[in-house]
């Protein structure tokens, strides 16, 4: 069974949304959404949250769900995870024949968040893996390990936060833009040798939800687009036996979603690409990992990528989705890349992380 | 979509502290799984895992820390989350995956570790609440319970003595079950005479704090039919989450496990529950909760069929309707999430004829689990079945046979026991109010309880919001203050705080919920009650908010000191105000205090005693993988790659602790949580010869030393236990 992105919403993002709750904000992201794909929220079978406890600064984040996206006593469940790992989640859910529309929905607060690093500490290994220092410290072994083990320098690591954050500045949903040179970011205030703050995607606030629906009940959505492939994958969650210079997890969520989706050879048969840059150097070990060369740079993240959009934490694939399903129905603005058809879209669930999810777009198949 | 079969379990035993770390119980479920439905890791195509709050391991994303004990490595792997509800969801969440077409099979796991948070696993809960509108009262779980308990007694007309006889039925059931913590023969009259902790709970009442884990695996028909003798088919599924604001929901009844069912009931096409059900797991975190969740599970509001079928003994193991043969979560444990697999595990057990001791007397075909949570909203319901004759203990499985010796799971008296870390998180946060919660709480500063008024459903909200959750969203514009009194709907007279220890002595709360005048039906806040004593509160009686002096307000839920009792000839004005809600500027949109107040101690677990013990003496040592015929570093209980457990002292192979080599190395400066620090710190990452894996810690150099890959370095002894503690130096 075909499933399609019936209509997404997002609510804007910027660093910070004083004067919005939360559920204000899931509220206009999801009511975007449903006008979006035609419906209203009595329509939907079912609904999928995509966030984490302590983010949400809640011990039990699922019970907040229902009431702002319009789903009192649906079906609801959260996904612990990356959004696509959501999108993933809601697609089998269609495909199972029992559920026709399903919305996934996702939102950072992150500025509300007055310890982000000592959170993210609390998600490192208790016994052995929080060091007393900034957690960042993997980023900087890993990035470490993959200058090492590739072809890149430190300098490709650069161009990618240069190039991002430059093209940020022509998005106007994407509030990090800034116009600053490799050497600017190579001599920024080091966090983590070789990882400089700058090489690290700022935190944005914002929300986002996506509708799903099965192909028989796309007719009220204004442009469905078919999802043409998922794929989910979590590399080793021990550190100590993990390679730190290739991410496993997005080499075989990749290879998943291009098997279901006939993709044979990426870089010719996808038009445009989004992949996690949370940090610099992990949009380039990315990119090997989904078999991606220089060539197809000025394809990949053109909306300035989470270097230019932020770190929207668990909804940080989410909003690079809706640019995807903008640019393959033409709408993405200064940013559109011309005939685009087809796009990968990639999520990286961040440190201390090796999990990633792939979603392939196809404006073609439905 | 494909049919979908549970063909192997597999358990640890539920502890009140397990000295594994919780990938470790984990890892010990899911082995015991994978030999029951005798398969391999490698025959697994996707793993989903259900854990309930960070809070209780003490781990943020701690599904991704569970990936490696879940073995989850290098596959689909997917955390899910309904609370409570977990362990039914997780098996729909594997049926999802199968019955999608996606997977051929899904290793469904479930964990829960509450030992950690310290000094009491249910001072979590207190962040369960709404952390603008509830927290700042204080509340636990053991409160509301307390308070969907009374209401129900009031409802349905039910005694304590009655509702105990479920905690009685489900221990003793629990006598026969292998993984079980707190199984025993009690009476009647035990339960009430056991501490009252909150009105009407007592201590008895209540599941125990539980660390423990359960794995399941699904597959496809095809697989089923080929691979197991007795698979047991996932018939029906259904889960339905309710409105967040839990005051406005009808306690008595739980509509939402109700309609879950009824979701079950149509997919497999069952019409007449009550006659077509042979086994019945609802859940049980307190014992009025298996009736309150039966009353939803067949559908009848008025309450009565449960009552006959409870008066008639009809849900004795040997009865008419079995319920919770297991034992349940009052006599097996309660690891909340693990807690809800064992229950789809026992109906895999009973209805392949494989539960022992436990085998209900009828020849059971057909069996329904349901799990609950979140804040009283969730319901999930999961009706299983085998297929034809199903002989009785006619079964050659090791499952008729096991006892509490062959399960995993090390229980241990203290954490102090044994090595650990101790850990204190610093989260605060700073919620912004937004528009409707502005008004509101600017009311609660004018000493106002304000509520907006929803013109299509009719609906006059409280707390306001700026949209109507159950009309399409449709916007809300018109703010009212409302009368400050209202009618308490239910109540509990407690006496332990949020964090579940006592109260000083003599002291009571009052906690209730408030219909407040003027709000729609039903819709109401939850307070303290004061001037009264806890045993003159009725049912229905009117109360009016007692306000602190003006001067003293902040605009807080807490500015109302408590609700005090109304005399009979007090009059208020009951008509609601309309008025202009409140401007949002850049001074006047506030954001709401807030922290995660929780502790943490963890054990090292077993690999982690080894490593630590080592340390001390200035050792090191692997643990001998015979399938990857390699040492493991750190020392491990389990190997991720082939889920199968290895015992880090008989498996041990000693390493050279001054052999190690800088594969990479990063000079740090911020601390944990993002401060600069004095001096920079040099982490490494160190590999020694002949093992697999490698080991992170501090390198103790002089900031202005070159360090370069190949560094030969040394392990620094120490007493001490954590990562933070694990340094090296250069040789």
């Amino acid at each position: 069974m075909g499933v399609c992105v019936m209509g997404v919403g997002i609510s804007g993002i910027a660093p910070t949304s004083s004067g919005v709750s939360y559920r204000e904000m899931i509220k206009s992201a999801a009511e975007a959404a449903y006008q979006d794909a035609g419906i209203e929220p009595e329509d939907l079978d079912g609904a999928v949250s995509v966030e984490e406890d302590l983010v949400s600064g809640y011990s039990i984040a699922d019970e907040y769900v229902p009431d702002q996206i319009g789903c009192v006593r649906k079906p609801i469940y959260t996904v612990c995870g990356d959004f696509l790992q959501g999108v993933a989640s809601a697609v089998m859910q269609i495909q199972t024949g029992r559920f026709k529309r399903v919305v996934v929905e996702s939102y950072s607060k992150a500025s509300n968040i007055l310890e982000k690093d000592e959170l993210l500490t609390f998600a490192f290994d208790p016994v052995f893996d929080r060091l007393g220092v900034s957690p960042h410290f993997l980023a900087g072994i890993e990035m470490q390990r993959f200058l090492d083990l590739s072809l890149h320098s430190s300098g490709d690591v650069a161009e990618v936060v240069t190039r991002n954050r430059a093209r940020a500045i022509g998005n106007p949903m994407a509030p990090h833009g800034s116009r600053l040179s490799p050497a600017d970011v190579l001599g920024g205030r080091p966090v983590a040798t070789p990882l400089t703050d700058t090489m690290i995607a700022r935190h944005s606030d914002g929300a986002i939800c996506v509708v799903l629906g099965s192909d028989d009940v796309i007719e009220t959505a204004r442009k469905p687009i078919g999802i043409a492939g998922t794929g989910w994958a979590s590399g080793n969650s021990i550190i100590q036996r993990r390679h730190h210079g290739v991410s496993h997890g997005t080499l075989l969520a990749g290879r998943m979603a291009y098997a279901e989706a006939g993709i044979e050879v990426p870089t010719e048969q996808l038009d445009v690409y989004y992949l996690s840059d949370l940090y610099a150097h992990r949009q380039l070990m990315h990119m090997d990992a989904l078999g991606l060369t220089d060539d197809q740079l000025p394809v990949i993240n053109p909306n300035g990528g989470l270097q230019g959009l932020g770190d929207l934490i668990e909804a940080s694939s989410g909003v690079q989705l809706y640019d995807a399903v903008k640019q393959l129905r033409g709408e993405a603005g200064a940013h559109q890349v011309d005939g685009a058809t087809r796009a990968l879209v990639h999520g990286w669930r961040g440190l201390p992380t090796d999990t990633a999810a792939v979603t392939i777009l196809d404006a073609e198949r439905r | 979509m494909s049919r979908v079969a549970c063909i192997g379990a597999g358990m640890t035993r539920f502890v009140r502290r397990a000295e594994e770390t919780p990938g470790e119980l984990a890892a010990l479920a899911v082995e015991r799984a994978l030999e029951d439905a005798g398969l391999d890791i490698d025959d697994i195509d996707c793993v989903v895992h259900g854990t309930a709050p960070d809070a209780f391991d003490g781990i943020h994303m701690n599904g991704e820390h569970l990936i490696a004990g879940s073995g989850g490595v290098n596959k689909p792997y997917m955390r899910h989350f309904v609370g409570g509800g977990t362990g039914i969801f997780s098996p729909i969440h594997g049926w999802m995956h199968v019955a999608s077409g996606k997977f051929k099979n899904c290793l469904v796991v479930t964990e829960e570790k509450m030992s950690p948070c310290v000094p009491h696993p249910a001072g979590a809960f207190l962040t369960i609440f709404d952390h603008t509108t509830e927290q700042p009262l204080f509340l636990t779980l053991i409160h509301i319970f307390a308070i969907e308990m009374a209401r129900m007694m009031h409802v349905y007309g039910y005694t304590e003595e009655e509702i105990a006889w479920v905690s009685v039925n489900n221990k003793l059931n629990a006598m026969d079950h292998p993984a079980a913590q707190i199984a025993k023969k009690i009476t009647i009259k035990d339960v009430m005479d056991s501490p009252m902790l909150s009105w009407p709970v007592k201590r008895l009442d209540i599941s125990p704090t539980s660390d423990g884990a359960c794995a399941i695996i699904l597959a496809n028909e095809r697989v089923a039919r080929n691979h197991c003798k007795h698979p047991v088919f996932i018939e029906g599924v259904g889960y339905r989450l309710d409105t967040a604001y839990w005051c406005t929901r009808d306690l008595a009844f739980p509509t939402y496990v109700s309609m879950a069912a009824k979701d079950a009931y149509e997919m497999a096409g069952i019409s007449r529950p009550e006659d077509q059900i042979d086994v019945w797991e609802p859940y049980d975190p307190f014992d009025y909760k298996a009736l309150h969740h039966m009353n939803g599970l067949l559908m009848d509001k008025t309450g009565r069929k449960v009552k006959d079928l409870l008066f008639s003994g009809a849900f004795a193991r040997d009865g008419s309707h079995p319920l919770c043969p297991s034992g349940g979560a009052l006599g097996v444990g309660n690891p909340i999430a693990a807690t809800g697999l064992m229950k789809i595990s026992e109906l895999y057990f009973q209805l392949s004829g494989q539960a022992g001791d436990r085998q209900v007397a009828k020849n059971a075909h057909r069996g329904i689990a349901q799990s609950w949570g979140d804040l009283m909203q969730v319901g999930c319901v999961v009706i299983m079945g085998s297929e034809g004759a199903m002989p009785l203990f006619s079964r050659q499985s090791p499952w008729n046979d096991v006892k509490p010796e062959d399960l995993p799971g090390t229980g241990i008296r203290s954490v102090k026991d044994v090595p650990h870390v101790e850990y204190q998180p610093n989260l605060p946060y700073s919620w912004d109010n937004g528009f409707a919660l502005t008004t509101y709480l600017e009311g609660m500063a004018k000493g106002k309880l304000r509520g907006s008024y929803c013109t299509e459903c009719g609906r006059m909200m409280i707390p306001p919001r700026e949209f109507c959750e159950i009309c399409n969203l449709r916007s809300v514009d018109m703010y009212f203050d409302l009368p400050d009194s209202g009618v308490v709907e239910t109540f509990t007279i407690s006496n332990i705080n949020w964090a579940s220890l006592p109260l000083p002595e003599g002291e009571q709360d009052i906690f209730a919920v408030i219909a407040i005048d003027g709000a729609a039906s039903q819709m109401g806040l939850v307070h303290k009650l004061g001037e009264i004593e806890g045993k003159d509160v009725e049912f229905g009686m009117r109360v009016k908010a007692v306000w602190k002096p003006e001067a003293e307000r902040e605009g807080t839920i807490t500015d109302i000191m408590y609700f005090r009792p109304m005399a009979d000839d007090e009059v208020v004005d009951a008509q609601p105000t309309m008025i202009k809600p409140s401007e949002l500027t850049s001074v006047s949109a506030r954001s709401f205090p807030g922290k995660i107040p929780l502790d943490y101690a963890y054990t090292a677990g077993i690999g982690g005693r080894k490593f630590f013990g080592d340390l001390a003496e200035g050792k090191l040592s692997g643990t001998w993988c015979e399938e990857r015929e390699a040492v493991l570093i750190p020392p491990a209980h389990f190997c991720e790659s082939g889920m199968h457990t290895m015992d880090p002292e008989q498996d041990a192979r000693e390493l050279d602790a001054s052999s190690g080599y800088v594969v990479a190395a990063t000079q740090v400066f911020e601390d944990r949580a993002g401060n600069l620090l004095d001096e920079p710190i040099w982490i490494a990452q160190v590999q020694f010869p002949g093992a697999l894996g490698c080991l992170f810690g501090r390198l103790l150099v002089s900031n202005d030393q070159d360090i370069e890959a190949g560094m030969n370095v040394a392990l620094v002894a120490t007493d001490k236990v954590g990562g933070e503690h694990v340094c090296f130096k250069p040789v």
